[in-house]
């Protein structure tokens, strides 16, 4: 019996396990395989292999079972009363990508707009693939304003990671000088439409300071010999990203980090693997390895490493941490300093302004550009001409200019009609803010132990909002994107006023924040939890603020630079 | 997915070689011709009744009718609208689209004396203008055309308001219909489903029409 056991627990160690397969786990997968570890990636939903597992992505507007490819009202009902918040990213074609509220409760004392997905990949094939990096003025506002806590890294710290990161992903973006948006490694950028030229010469002749570049967007326009010999191929213009993209042209877990760490003979997949704790061992203050509800058996199982990342999503992290009672850890694993499910952060989004764009109709564009323009923060960057009285941080836009299709309402019936609607429409530009958030202690999560899900395990209960200081700053992203579409000269400018839930921005983060001080953070400078040093946590769950950017970028690189960390630290036997 | 076309080849013998162009569809206005019922449907109903059928042959040919391009009987709308009815639309709008169509032919009888079905051209398009006329409420929703994203606020706006009377709906699915259809989306507009590069600037004459997608 011993033997057995002993021989068990030999097939159940690894040298490193990732709990989780989508941006950052991908990440984490990648370079602990390559670094040489026996690596164990433990994903709770199903397996999506690259191309083959994109059902939908060359489907035609004729291969449609509903009308324009939307889910009937009845079963968004039944299945997706949250995941239909976004409005507009689950259809027909990406229904398998999202997770059935009805299987995966939650609890909503304020409403919280939780988006998933649970597959290899996870939201990895769904995300916008916006790609900046966060930069000084990101990383000392904390400390600055006296808002949370400092984070323990600043610029010098990430800025070769990010490098590294976007040289192996592939970044299309346009170098533009700017201290507070740092360039990257990129690939050439996407082109302007016509409007969207003259909005930049028309709103930086007015206003100066608010720069308008093309969205930098982690899809290859080309492709390095590294990327092409993943089978990852040139951008095809079709966006139709979130259905998978079988030309590999946007980055995501299944098209590049999984393909890489597979050819290094040192990963092991296991799906349907829901992790439901982290074994601590109070002999040696380290983890032993993770506890797992195998979803076909409904059996526990462990595993052991050396090395454990969780890369759950902030809020899953922080379920497993939270759900990791020990002697040592009564109120969760790690979480000394009571951070642990607090200070929860998204990015605010859903005001803006719109209006139309007389004088182009002879004007028009061919390919679909998965991607739009950008105009990044230029409020409080730290000078008093960009100082705000009324609230601190800042927002950036992402918008654009189009002409609608057929979709759009034409009145009347008949030849007429079916003539104008096979032309386009007016043109049409928008801009739309991503707004910081601040950290708040009692935006946060707790477990709940009445609501059980499917497998009987606790749930989470969110109390997360807005406060003054978002209020203020959404008000003046609605009047600043107004005047400088008024200033390109568009007509029938307004200001839109979209509804906004926390999570709807789809940028969780901040439940268990790095610090440099143990009791007012869960994990140190190199995403290791203070109190247990061999396991990681580098997906949302550790970011310290927010920035306005999007955040994708900023968990990859600090996942590649906390692997570089783990397996430094495991050769030194510190682990 | 959706059936191959049936009425292909039906719709080609009944034009009879006939090239139906814009001009040709006024200038019939006084004879049963461009939209007239086949003798025959080309589809089976699955939420319709056989009378509602046949008046949604009609009425989806009149809404989209064929011009230099296909129209929407050849494009297989009114299978298309059938079947949205049966499986995608909510009950409240099936409920008023079944009953609109079932109006459509009681009017025609009231005012004719006749079905649907059998009037002039002229006279179905009266008809139809006064359903039109219902559409027209004050409180329809702004043109917010779909974003070429998907990112950012575009794709976020808030959803039209409820309770559009039939013609609407009707209109509304007629529409997503034909230009989803191959016929539509390849013959009316342009389709590309790999458009390889993006250019940002092109003149549309170069183009010709809107895009499919």
């Amino acid at each position: 019996m011993a033997n057995l056991n002993t021989r068990a627990r030999q097939e159940n160690t690894y040298e490193a396990i990732v709990v989780g397969s989508g941006i950052s786990g991908g990440w984490a997968a990648k370079e602990l395989t390559e670094k040489g570890l026996k690596t164990l990636v433990l994903e709770r939903g199903p397996m999506v292999r690259h191309i083959t597992d994109y059902p939908t992505a060359a489907a035609a507007p004729w291969e449609t079972k509903y009308p324009r490819g939307k889910l009937p009202d009845a079963t968004m009902k039944a299945h997706y009363p949250v995941q239909v918040r976004t409005g507009y990213a689950l259809t027909e074609y990406t229904q398998h990508f999202f997770v059935k509220d009805d299987e995966h409760p939650y609890t909503e004392e304020k409403r919280f707009d939780w988006i998933r997905g649970y597959h290899v990949g996870g939201r990895s094939l769904l995300w916008a693939r916006q790609t900046y990096r966060h930069s000084d003025l990101d990383f000392e506002a904390n400390a600055r304003e006296g808002i949370g806590v400092d984070w323990p890294i600043r610029y010098a710290d990430i800025a070769p990671w990010y490098d590294y990161v976007e040289r192996f992903i592939g970044v299309s973006g346009q170098k533009e000088g700017l201290p507070h948006l740092p360039d990257g490694v990129f690939q050439p950028p996407m082109e302007m439409n016509c409007v969207e030229k003259d909005l930049k010469a028309r709103s930086e002749a007015r206003f100066p300071d608010r720069r308008i570049t093309i969205g930098r967007a982690a899809h290859l326009t080309a492709p390095t010999e590294e990327q092409m010999a993943l089978g990852r191929g040139k951008c095809q213009h079709r966006n139709l990203c979130s259905r998978g993209c079988p030309f590999g042209a946007y980055f995501s877990s299944n098209s590049a980090t999984l393909v890489a760490a597979e050819r290094t003979g040192n990963l092991k997949i296991r799906t349907g693997s829901i992790v439901t704790s982290v074994i601590f061992n109070e002999k040696t203050n380290k983890a032993d390895g993770v506890r797992v509800l195998d979803e076909a058996t409904g059996k526990e199982i462990e595993f052991y490493a050396d090395v454990i990342f969780l890369n759950a999503s902030a809020l899953n992290s922080a379920w497993i941490m939270m759900n990791s009672v020990s002697k040592r850890f009564p109120n969760g694993f790690g979480n000394d300093s009571d951070q642990l499910g607090r200070n929860i952060m998204d990015h605010h989004l859903g005001v803006g302004a719109a209006a139309e764009a007389p004088g182009y109709e002879e004007m028009y564009y061919s390919g679909r550009r998965p991607n739009g323009i950008y105009i990044p923060r230029f409020r409080n960057l730290g000078d008093a001409a960009s100082k705000r009285s009324d609230y601190v941080r800042g927002f950036g836009y992402q918008g654009g200019a189009g002409r609608p299709n057929w979709d759009r309402p034409e009145p009347g019936f008949g030849a007429d009609r079916k003539a104008a609607l096979s032309q386009p429409g007016p043109w049409l530009v928008r801009l739309g803010g991503f707004g910081e958030i601040l950290p708040y202690a009692d935006n946060r999560v707790t477990l709940n132990h009445k609501v059980k899900d499917a497998h009987g395990l606790p749930t989470l209960t969110f109390n997360v909002s807005i406060r003054d200081n978002e209020n203020a700053m959404r008000r003046d992203m609605k009047s600043a994107a107004a005047e400088m579409l008024e200033a390109s000269g568009f007509r029938n400018v307004r200001e839109l006023d979209g509804d906004y839930g926390p999570g709807l921005g789809i940028h969780e983060m901040g439940t268990a924040r790095m610090g440099r001080d143990p009791k007012t953070s869960v994990l140190g400078a190199f995403n290791q939890v203070h109190a247990c040093t061999n396991v990681y946590v580098t997906d949302g769950a550790a970011m310290t603020s927010s920035s306005c950017v999007n955040p994708s970028l900023t968990y990859m690189a600090l996942t590649a630079r906390a692997v570089d960390h783990a397996v430094s630290a495991r050769k030194r036997g510190e682990l | 997915m959706r059936p191959e076309t049936p009425s292909k080849i039906n719709r080609r013998q009944a034009l009879a070689g006939a090239t139906l162009t814009f001009g040709a569809l006024w200038g019939s206005l006084s004879a049963p011709g461009a939209a007239a019922a086949q003798g025959v449907l080309a589809w089976t109903p699955k939420a319709l009744t056989s009378d509602q059928a046949r008046v949604l042959d009609v009425v989806a040919e009149l809404i989209v009718p064929a011009t230099d391009t296909p129209g929407a009987r050849e494009a297989g709308v009114p299978a298309f609208v059938d079947r949205a009815i049966a499986t995608f639309c909510a009950p409240a709008d099936a409920g008023a689209l079944k009953a609109g169509l079932s109006r459509i032919d009681a009017d025609a009888r009231a005012a004719h004396g006749a079905g649907f079905t059998t009037l002039t051209t002229a006279r179905q398009m009266a008809l139809l203008a006064v359903y039109e006329a219902e559409t027209r409420a004050p409180s329809a929703p702004a043109a917010v055309g779909r974003g070429d994203t998907e990112t950012g606020l575009s794709n976020r706006t808030a959803a039209a308001p409820k309770g559009p009377p039939f013609f609407a709906l009707l209109k509304e699915l007629v529409t997503v219909g034909y230009f989803t259809s191959q016929l539509g989306a390849t013959r009316a507009v342009r389709y590309d489903p790999v458009p390889g590069d993006y250019r940002g600037c092109v003149p549309l004459k170069q183009i010709g029409r809107a895009w499919a997608t």
